[in-house]
């Protein structure tokens, strides 16, 4: 008998003008003085402008913006960002971004609710005991899913490791999805975080911890990418599918903080942090290879999504038994699809960025990510080489 | 009625069950890591003086394991008053009891989230892969394929009947000194 825990109490306000929601948010949690945490590019792209006009239009001035947070955040940017907050006597925080903003608004909300200087000592899972002070995303990308996890990592740059922090008390009170936030994201970024939360869907669905919940969030997050992102690549501009792809990473975000990722998580992560490519472009250039390795273990969960990659005619016209090679060669075509409109990468060659001779390092990395532990398949040394092997070209 | 009477029975026998299998477990680890070359790669990494738990939450039975200069493990037994390095959590009795009679896999049981891991992940990863390897060479192939995620291929009968009697006599050696020196 299967045994499952989900959990996800993030308020979701999604649709055409959500951000004009957030006065509302603000003031429902009784803060009056919030702090923006975001970057020079969302500053740079005018999306800060459209999230404080929306905001002052609703009676409330937002006044402090920290928009500094560099792509690598660091327990120092944590440090510095809750002094500011703490000077500022703000009651609440807002991050604006991708994953770097919101992860590290995350760590500044622990350090302005908990005390100290230090986001170190609050490092692993489940430290924190108590609810912290309110706290608000607006995501940027389609992608990364962080404003419904529950987890952040911030690198401390002098003992050269990666922090991470897990705790359901890390969970914004509300996630903000409104498709004027996506609309201006450069195609292959547009390809590569929708890759990414396609990634978190397919693993959520096949690997360990998967259960009926979380199964459920994939697959409907699986058939919004597969019936939207092509079209959004024709057609930039189109917010409703804008819109569609932005809840499809939420929904994956949700999926996958239940049930975790596998094996081409654990790939990614390592291949990233050798060669510093980006992680959404790290998942699409694995996900193939990684449901060809696992194909025995998963053969019936990933047949069953071929109605969701690939609509309900092919998966009609598709024999039981060759479903989830279809599944695979349907994430392929979109894979060279996308390599067409954009030019996102579908091998480690074509990156330009990645030796060979990197290979046995990143597959050492991988073996001891922690998302192996809930890939289906017990991946060995060897294993997680030939994958790299096949991916290269 | 007999039922209500037998319930802190049952509670008792599996409690006992699970300190006696995690004293099992804590020699054996010390006994691979002194006979496989494999879980002494795995080990290799670990800093020395690193000191390894597995708990049963809140304040259940537990096994201590620190790693040597020499590169192996010394099992310290289930009582150290030192916050471990990395600990290995089960937030109850029975999930521990599931684990350790082999019920449930070690992985599918952190998929279940009866575990929780406090410390480095990475390092988790490599202790699950030695209490992997420790269950496929000492225990039969039909009860080690439901401890692990996947019975390896290339664990041959032989190989195998050797170093579980290299570990088995650690273990039993272990056990004598340990009565000898009560």
């Amino acid at each position: 008998m299967s045994y499952y825990e989900f959990f996800c109490p993030v308020k979701v306000i999604a649709g055409q003008a959500a951000l004009e929601h957030l006065p509302y948010e603000f003031s429902s949690r009784a803060v009056e003085r919030p702090m923006v945490v975001t970057d020079k590019g969302v500053r740079n792209a005018g999306l800060l402008d459209k999230v404080l006009s929306a905001c002052e239009e609703g009676g409330m001035d937002i006044t402090v913006v920290y928009d500094d947070v560099p792509a690598d955040s660091s327990k120092q940017t944590v440090t510095a960002i809750a002094k500011e907050y703490r000077k500022q006597k703000c009651d609440g925080i807002l991050a604006i971004g991708g994953g770097s903003p919101i992860d590290t608004a995350k760590a500044v909300n622990i350090l302005v609710s908990e005390g100290g200087d230090d986001i170190a000592q609050y490092a692993g899972s489940g430290v924190l005991k108590r609810p912290l002070k309110p706290f608000f995303v607006i995501p940027t990308t389609a992608g990364t899913g962080s404003e419904v996890t529950n987890v952040a990592v911030i690198a401390d740059t002098e003992k050269e490791v990666k922090l991470p922090f897990a705790s359901g008390f890390m969970l914004p009170d509300a996630a903000v999805i409104d498709p004027r936030m996506t609309l201006t994201l450069p195609p292959q970024i547009t390809a590569a975080t929708a890759m990414d939360a396609m990634t978190h869907s397919v693993e959520a669905f096949t690997c360990l911890a998967k259960n009926p919940l979380s199964d459920a969030y994939a697959a409907a997050a699986i058939k919004k990418i597969s019936n939207n992102l092509l079209k959004v690549m024709e057609k930039p501009d189109d917010a409703e599918r804008r819109l569609e792809l932005a809840q499809a990473s939420t929904m994956a975000g949700i999926a996958f903080s239940n049930s975790m990722v596998g094996l081409v998580h654990a790939l990614g992560h390592s291949l990233g942090a050798a060669c510093h490519l980006p992680h959404g472009l790290c998942m699409s250039l694995f996900l193939p290879y990684v449901l060809e390795y696992n194909l025995e273990e998963i053969r019936e969960p990933l047949s069953e999504l071929l109605l969701h990659l690939a609509g309900p005619e092919i998966y009609a016209m598709t024999p039981r038994s060759q479903r989830a090679e279809e599944s695979i060669a349907t994430i392929r075509k979109l894979r060279d699809d996308l390599h067409r409109h954009c030019g996102l990468p579908r091998t480690l060659q074509e990156t330009g960025k990645v030796e060979k001779s990197q290979l046995d390092r990143i597959a050492q990395m991988t073996i001891d990510d922690g998302s192996i532990m809930f890939n289906p398949k017990e991946a060995s040394l060897e294993d997680a080489r030939a994958v790299l092997e096949k991916a290269w070209a | 009625m007999i039922r209500e009477r037998l319930r802190p029975l049952a509670s008792q026998a599996k409690r006992a069950y699970v300190q006696l299998m995690l004293d099992v477990v804590g020699r054996s680890l010390e006994a691979i890591s002194q006979v496989d070359d494999e879980v002494r790669g795995e080990v290799a990494v670990l800093p020395d003086g690193f000191l390894f738990s597995m708990q049963v939450m809140p304040k259940g039975p537990a096994l201590f394991i620190r790693k040597q200069r020499d590169g192996s493990l010394q099992y310290l037994g289930g009582g150290v008053a030192q916050r471990p390095d990395l600990s290995i959590q089960f937030k109850h009795l029975h999930h521990a009891f599931l684990v350790l009679s082999f019920q449930e896999k070690t992985a599918q049981s952190f998929a279940n989230d009866r575990m929780l891991v406090d410390g480095d992940l990475g390092y988790a990863v490599r202790m699950t892969r030695v209490l992997n390897r420790l269950e496929t060479f000492i225990l039969p192939r039909l009860v080690a394929s439901r401890a692990v995620k996947e019975y390896p291929d290339n664990l041959g009968l032989p190989e195998k009947v050797f170093s579980a009697a290299r570990i088995y006599l650690k273990v039993a050696m272990n056990f004598v000194d340990t009565v000898r020196s009560s």
